[in-house]
Formats: C-alpha cells, structure tokens, sequence
C-alpha cells in the first residue's frame, strides 16, 4: 500500500493533524516530544493511502543516539519504494522553530525524489490575532508547496487531500536543495523566518501573566505542591474505587465459573493462576488510567512543561531533569505509570537515570509488606510526649529510605559516566497555556491502559502460571512447604541464613515477584494462617512468637524497599526501554544491593541486641 | 565583564552577541535550530529562584534553558 510519512518539529501539531486525517487517536498534548513511537493508519479520504507519523525532531542533524536512530528510521522510510511523498507540518506562528527542519526535509526528499508539501498549521491563531501569513511566497522561496492549515479546526484538511492526490505519482520537486549541506541550509532558514514570520504578537498578555504566578518563587511553589498533592491523591484516591471494582468483578467472575469446574488441577489453576494472578496484573489498570488521564490534564493545560522546570535545579545534582520529577512522583504509587511517564524525558541518559530512580520509589504495594514487618518488629510505644509514634516513624524513614537510595543511586550512576556530549542540553521550549480537550486525552488513557494489558499481560501471565505450578505441584497444593517452590525455598534457604531467615521467608521472597504484598499472603499460607492478606494480626503474632530477631525484619524491611521485586514493572521496564538486557541488570543490580544492605542491617542490628 | 543570557533579570531585552568556546558544539547547534542566532533579539521573562532555568521569548516562542547552556550565550543588553 502506498504510503505517505508525516514529519514535523515538536509541538507543531502534527499528531492533531494525524487524528484529523485518520481518525484513529495517536498521543497529542500540549507537550514537546509527546509523539516517541511511529503511528499508521489509512487516510480518511483515501483508504487506499497509510499515513505515518513519525515522531517530532527538530532537525535531521541529530545531537544524540536516540535522534540518530529516528533520523535514520526516516532516511530509511524515504528511500522506501512504497513512500510516495512527504507531509511536513510546521507551526506559522513559530516559522523560526521550523524552517530549518522543513528544508533538511525538502532536500532530502529532492535526493530520493518524492514530493513534499509543507502545511503551515495553527493558522487559525494567526487569524484570532488578525495576522497575514503569505503562504504563496514562503512556497516559492522553499521550492515546495505551502497549504495554510488548522488541525484544531480543520481548515485546509480538503486542500492536504487534493495536494495529495495531485502528488500520488507524480516527479520529486526540482532539485534546488538536493546539493546544500546543513550550514547553508540554517543560515537561509534564519533568513527565511525572518522574511516570512508573522509580523505580530500571538503571545497573548495572559500567558505571561500565568508565567509570573506559577514560575513566582513563593506562589509557584505553593501551586506547584497544591498541583503534586493533587496529581498524588488521584493515583490512590480516585483510582481506589476503579480498582476495587476490577477486584469485585474478578471475584465474582470467579464465584460463577469455578464451581462448574469438575477437574480438581483445572479447579484450582482457574481460581488460583487465572483469576487470582490476572487480577493481581489487572487491578494496576485504574491507576494507570487515572495517572495517563491527570498527566495528560497537566501536558495540554501546559503546566507540566513549568513543572518540569520548577524541578530541575534540585534534580540535576542527581544526574536527574526537571522532566524526572512527574514519573518519579508517580512511582510513589506505582512504578508502572511512572515508568510509561517518562516516555516524556527526551534525553536518553536522563531517561535511563529515571527508569533507575523509579523502582526504589516507596510503591504502594509494599506498604502491607512494611505494614506487616513493622506491626510485627517495631514497639507500637511513643515519644516526645506521644507526638512521634516508633511505628509511625519507622513507616516514614522506610519511605524515605527509598527515595534516597533512588537519588543516591542516580548520583552515583550519573557521576561514574559522564558523557556530557551524549545528552541533550536542557531547552525546554514552553507552550502556551490552554484548556485541556478532554476526550482525546481519555482516549490516550484507554489507549495506555489497553497497551499495558496486551503487551505486558502475556509476560505477567506466563510468570504467575510459572509459579503456580511451581507451588501446586508434586502435592496438588496440599502442602506449600512440600512443593517444588518449598523445596526450591530449602535449596536457596542457606543465601537468606545470614539474614537470619529460614526457608519459609525465601518462599515468601520467591512468591513476591508476582507483586510485593503476594509476600504476606505467602507467608500466612504457610504459617497455616487463612486470610492473612486482609487481617494481618494472627500473622504478626506467629512472627513474634516465632522468634525472628529483630535484625531479620529489619534486615527485610531494607531488602523490600530496594529489590525489583515486581514482574509487571520488569515486563513494562523491558517494553518501555526497548532493553530486555537493562531490564535484567536492573533486577540483578537491584536484588544484589538489597540483598548486601540487608545483610549489613542484620549484622549492625546483631551488634547492639546480642 | 561579558554578559550572558544567564546573567539576565526578568525583564530584560539583549542582543544575542555569540557563543563562547566552552559550548558544546552539540548544544549550539540546538540552540541555533530553536532561533538563538548572533543578532537576534531576546528578553528574559522570568528569572525564578534558586538557580532553576530562566525563561527566554525569542520571536513568538518561549523557552526555559539552565545555567549549563545560557552561560554560553553572550549578549548585549538594550541600552
């Protein structure tokens, strides 16, 4: 099928107009570098025509790898027989931004001989503020055709399909750039925006305004937390009544079929693998949801950009950006939105830097982990006159604890490479503000959500079955302790021993894999505790009675708060970074660190308890 | 002393004079793509605390650059 590439700087509404044209729902947000993957699909107005998006860039002389690679995807796609021509967007009320890319774009489709057609978008804006745009003498001085577009309102979508149309077969346009190498071509782009930009302000009084207030150094600050608190609350708050549906149903789902399941193994596989461990994966849906659609709120309001400049100057000294901050909040609640919010980061080596930051964030599935070891190690006695509780403050230094080793483990990792001239300066361009559409940005909500159940769910599926019939079998799940996991917890029994931990906890740590608080229910199920999961305190007794020291819990507490224990974070870590090696390092790293911290935490307990 | 972008208060208008040799040749030619060209004009629209990036309008676009880039830049400021 014939194709058509689209191409464009960031921000120029390109992915708006790739909407437009299609009607399918890529990514689009008030954002610079929202669009990180190639989109397809069938123009509207000729099916028989595929149109594909590539992501922004704002030229074709790349400054790191990654450009590289999107600069070679699209030399690559030019040279393609079946790439009849090219559309390339630029935004008219920012010419300057635009017109060295569009003429990297011109020429390099006059070496492979395709024609090009520049769309001058956002003309609507031009019109508001009453300014010209001379389209026809921008055309002849770039050697192309220039339509005067509005993918917002849709003016000058006609005139793309029949610039289409005429295009379809026809000869490449002249070759008057074919031979200009990149100098020339920035020198006559500064000429040519200086000629042909419009003579005008568009931007309007009030951004500034907003500038001031929410870049103000008290009043910014003030909105800049009100935002976070905001942004925080909804991944728990609003995502809570979501979740708790996905559970309801599930378990309902699961009263109705498994009764009519004759088979005792194909009994228990369906309750226990199909329902229990999909549920396990599905119930991070809402929040995931919830956080795509919040995040989305803040790109296209335009907030997001000044965010990410508020966080910068303290995250730098981690090796971190401003850009960092949102994923890394998020992972506060759950690493997988966070680590599908850094798809924003632009640089790669700071985007590396926060996939690493992101799993020692304090998530929330470890909290009925440290619930459970707190509640069962720490003394619920108080101090200072009873304003600070042991347990209370033994929960906040374990989330601390996290936090710090993510930025001390950035800083170090930023520190031992420093390859400045593989990273990208931080230029953050910032756009206007505006009211948010709604729609599209549910519709990338969904859109994110399905992708995380399609592509990480078969990962996530495969492990839960690993491990449930690992633990079912040889006894059919009469006994955990004399399964095969239970026999893999005796042979691995001697690594947890100098952390004072028998075989049971090394089941336990196996099992909370599949999801952190699987550590709990684990541990009830051996201990012959029913419903550990929901009331913890018969399992805090038996630990206590058990006569764990003190070091152990401890020692298990730091170990949660560092290891990669979380299969769906691996799957998605692997999906998002296109590296199933850094993925594996990142775990091996992770429950190394943990496991060495954790030894020295029970070994400096052991010195003053004896 | 030279002035440089960094050294700018909000509400300042330059003349971008040129770049200094200690720019890595990768960030120049960034920021020569976003319009920072010797000659062009520049005011600095907000200079927030603690050392974050400062905001700049070139033409009719906005951008926030930091320390490590606008310190770079020499300029010249409107008399």
């Amino acid at each position: 099928m014939p194709r058509t590439l689209l191409v464009g700087s960031p921000n120029s509404g390109k992915s708006l107009l790739f909407n437009r044209l299609t009607g399918l729902s890529q990514k689009v947000a008030n954002f610079p570098g929202i669009t990180v993957d190639v989109g397809t699909g069938p123009l509207q107005a000729m099916p028989e025509m595929r149109l594909v998006d590539f992501p922004g860039t704002y030229s074709l002389q790349p400054i790191s790898a990654e450009e590289q690679v999107a600069v070679d995807q699209f030399e690559r796609a030019l040279a393609d027989p079946d790439v009849e021509q090219v559309l390339c967007v630029v935004d008219a009320t920012r010419l300057e931004k635009s017109l060295y890319f569009t003429l990297q774009v011109i020429r390099d489709c006059q070496r492979n001989g395709k024609p090009v057609t520049v769309l001058a978008n956002m003309i609507d804006v031009l019109d508001r503020h009453g300014l010209a745009f001379d389209a026809d003498g921008l055309a002849a001085a770039l050697h192309a055709p220039v339509l005067p577009i509005s993918a917002r309102t849709g003016r000058g979508v006609d005139a793309i399909v029949r610039q289409l149309r005429a295009n379809a077969g026809a000869p490449a346009v002249g070759r008057e750039l074919a031979d200009s190498p990149d100098v020339i071509l920035r020198g006559t782009a500064h000429q040519l925006a200086q000629r042909f930009s419009p003579r005008g302000d568009v931007l309007v009084k009030t951004q500034t305004a907003l500038d001031s207030f929410f870049l103000h150094s008290v009043a910014g600050g003030v909105a800049f937390f009100v935002i976070m608190y905001l942004l925080f609350q909804s991944i728990f708050t609003w995502s809570a009544p979501m979740m708790d549906a996905v559970e309801g149903i599930l378990g309902w789902l699961a009263s109705l079929v498994v009764p009519l399941i004759g088979n005792d193994i194909a009994r228990d596989f369906t309750a226990d693998a199909l329902f229990s461990g999909i549920g396990a994966f599905l119930v991070f849906v809402p929040q995931i949801f919830v956080l795509t659609f919040v995040i989305g709120l803040l790109e296209d309001s335009g907030y997001m950009a000044r965010a990410a400049l508020i966080c910068h100057k303290p995250l730098r000294v981690f090796g971190l950006t401003g850009k960092s901050f949102i994923p890394m909040l998020s992972g506060v609640a759950c690493a997988i939105p966070g680590i599908y919010a850094a798809r924003a980061i632009d640089s790669p080596r700071k985007r590396l830097l926060t996939y690493m930051a992101i799993p020692l964030m304090p998530c929330s599935a470890r909290l009925p982990v440290y619930t459970l070891l707190i509640a069962a190690f720490i003394p619920q006695g108080t101090a200072l006159g009873g304003l600070v509780g042991w347990q209370g403050l033994a929960m906040f230094s374990v989330y601390f604890f996290g936090m710090l080793c993510a930025l001390i483990v950035t800083g170090l990792v930023s520190r031992a490479s420093e390859d400045h001239y593989s990273d990208l300066p931080f230029v953050l361009e910032l756009p206007p503000y505006r009211v948010p559409g709604v729609m599209p940005i549910m519709r990338n909500s969904w859109n994110r959500a399905k992708h995380f159940v399609t592509k990480a769910g078969k990962i996530i599926f495969a492990v839960t079955v690993g491990i449930w019939i690992l633990g079912y079998f040889p006894n059919y799940g009469a006994d955990l302790g004399e399964s095969w996991l239970g026999q893999l917890g005796h042979v691995v029994e001697p690594l947890f021993a100098p952390i004072g931990l028998d075989w049971r906890y090394g089941v336990a740590i196996f099992t909370s894999f599949l999801a952190r608080e699987v550590f709990v229910g684990t541990l009830g199920t051996i201990f012959g505790i029913e419903g550990a999961d929901e009331d913890m305190v018969p399992l805090v007794d038996h630990i206590q009675a058990s006569g764990l020291p003190i070091g152990s819990g401890l020692a298990l507490l730091v170990f949660f708060a560092i290891a990669l224990m979380c299969v769906s974070t691996l799957a998605i870590l692997a999906r998002e970074s296109r590296s199933v090696s850094l993925t594996l390092k990142m775990a091996g790293g992770y429950f190394l660190l943990a496991y060495l911290a954790a030894l020295g935490v029970y070994n400096l307990a052991a010195l003053f308890t004896g | 002393m030279t002035l440089t972008l960094w050294s700018l208060k909000a509400g300042d208008k330059c003349e971008i004079l040129d770049y200094d040799d200690a720019i890595a040749e990768p960030y120049k030619v960034r920021l020569l793509e976003f319009g920072f060209h010797p000659g062009e004009r520049v005011v600095c629209l907000q200079s927030p605390a603690f050392g974050a990036p400062k905001v700049y309008r070139v033409s009719n676009t906005i951008f926030s650059l930091d320390d490590e880039v606008a310190a770079h830049v020499r300029v010249k400021l409107d008399a």
